[in-house]
């Protein structure tokens, strides 16, 4: 019981640690979770970290939340699951209550918006980094299938404005229809 | 005081469970912020950019913000915790439901599209922040593109961290960056 506590415990340290440089819609948190779960610790592989995504993803609510929870859930119980989420969002709330206190001086400051517009430009690096990575999930499906739902999950969400979820949904109505051939060609 | 905060809690609990992430929330907290005479829409506006600005998610940030103009930190805190609603019921049952039916062969099924799928959505938010982060009014902006080259150079050859990164992209803002 002590031990499952300190490992929770961990679990909001780590994502305190992370929360600060939560850019990006949250994006930027799971290229952090890629390099430090799944190449440095392997506490997880690159599917179960896309599983955890889609996910987090597709259910209402904040998106980083969803998939700090989940994560938790999955190392650590419940416990686990509600201090990652409280761990993520700690350090947001002090930034923004600072932010809201100063909000005219901050609104107005020229070297803050020259240092924010400094790390816009980052943010997409950083999870182009991470998807490379990602895209190296081990797939039973061949490669065309593979890269052409890819290609098929971004126009639809990038040219056709599709939400998420939808995205999401015809993914898993795709894999019920993957499921009816796999399952008939075990019968034959 | 108590009243209030309650209407805090209530008011993004609504947000959160009627919102998929990103500026699909914003009609929303506009309603919610000037049906209760909570802000103005010029301070939802302002609050939008600034909440998109600094770190952590846009309807956390818009909660934080509200909930201190309102009622201080526990009404900050109280918006919060109602944005988090759908992560601690929704998101909780969809856990252990995952966690029990991990090994079943119809959602293995399911989750080998899923992921391909779900790659190509994180394809869609890159291409969508790089038409965002790299221009500036419409004009393509050079410097921002070369800080992004410099920071993949120093992501993918140099290996460094990603706050490393995220620091050393603040920095070369403060001296290279024009202001908006």
């Amino acid at each position: 019981m002590k031990e499952k506590f300190l490992r929770a415990l961990g679990l909001y340290a780590y994502f305190f640690r992370i929360g600060w440089f939560t850019f990006g819609g949250g994006w930027s948190i799971v290229a952090q979770m890629q390099t430090d779960f799944v190449e440095k610790d392997h506490t997880i592989d690159n599917q179960e970290l896309l599983d955890i995504v889609s996910v987090g993803r597709s259910l209402p609510g904040t998106m980083i939340g969803n998939v700090a929870y989940l994560f938790g859930c999955h190392q650590c119980g419940v416990l686990g699951g509600v201090l990652s989420v409280l761990g993520i969002i700690t350090p947001p709330l002090i930034i923004l209550s600072i932010v809201t206190l100063f909000y005219h001086s901050f609104q107005n400051n020229l070297y803050v918006a020259r240092a924010l517009t400094g790390v816009r430009a980052v943010v997409a690096p950083v999870i182009f980094s991470a998807v490379l990575k990602l895209q190296k999930a081990e797939t039973p499906l061949p490669k065309y299938a593979f890269y052409g739902l890819c290609a098929a999950g971004c126009i639809l969400s990038f040219v056709f404005h599709a939400s998420s979820i939808l995205v999401v949904v015809a993914g898993v109505l795709c894999g019920v229809l993957y499921h009816g051939k796999q399952s008939r060609k075990n019968r034959s | 005081m108590i009243t209030t905060i309650l209407q805090l809690f209530w008011s993004f609990l609504q947000i959160g469970f009627t919102s998929f992430g990103g500026l699909s929330m914003i009609p929303l907290i506009n309603s919610e912020m000037l049906g209760h005479g909570w802000m103005t829409a010029t301070e939802v506006s302002d609050i939008v950019a600034i909440a998109e600005m600094t770190p952590g998610p846009l309807g956390l940030n818009c909660a934080t913000f509200a909930g201190i103009r309102v009622a201080g930190i526990p009404g900050a805190l109280a918006a919060n915790f109602g944005m988090l609603m759908p992560t601690f019921t929704i998101c909780a049952v969809a856990a252990v439901f995952f966690e029990r039916f991990r090994d079943s062969a119809v959602l293995g099924h399911i989750m080998t599209t899923v992921r391909p799928v779900c790659i190509g959505l994180i394809w869609g938010v890159i291409l969508s922040l790089c038409l965002e982060n790299y221009t500036v009014g419409g004009a393509v902006s050079f410097r921002s593109i070369l800080a992004g080259v410099l920071g993949l150079y120093l992501l993918i050859f140099r290996k460094c961290s990603v706050p490393k990164v995220i620091c050393a992209a603040a920095v070369f803002g403060i001296l290279f960056c024009p202001g908006q």
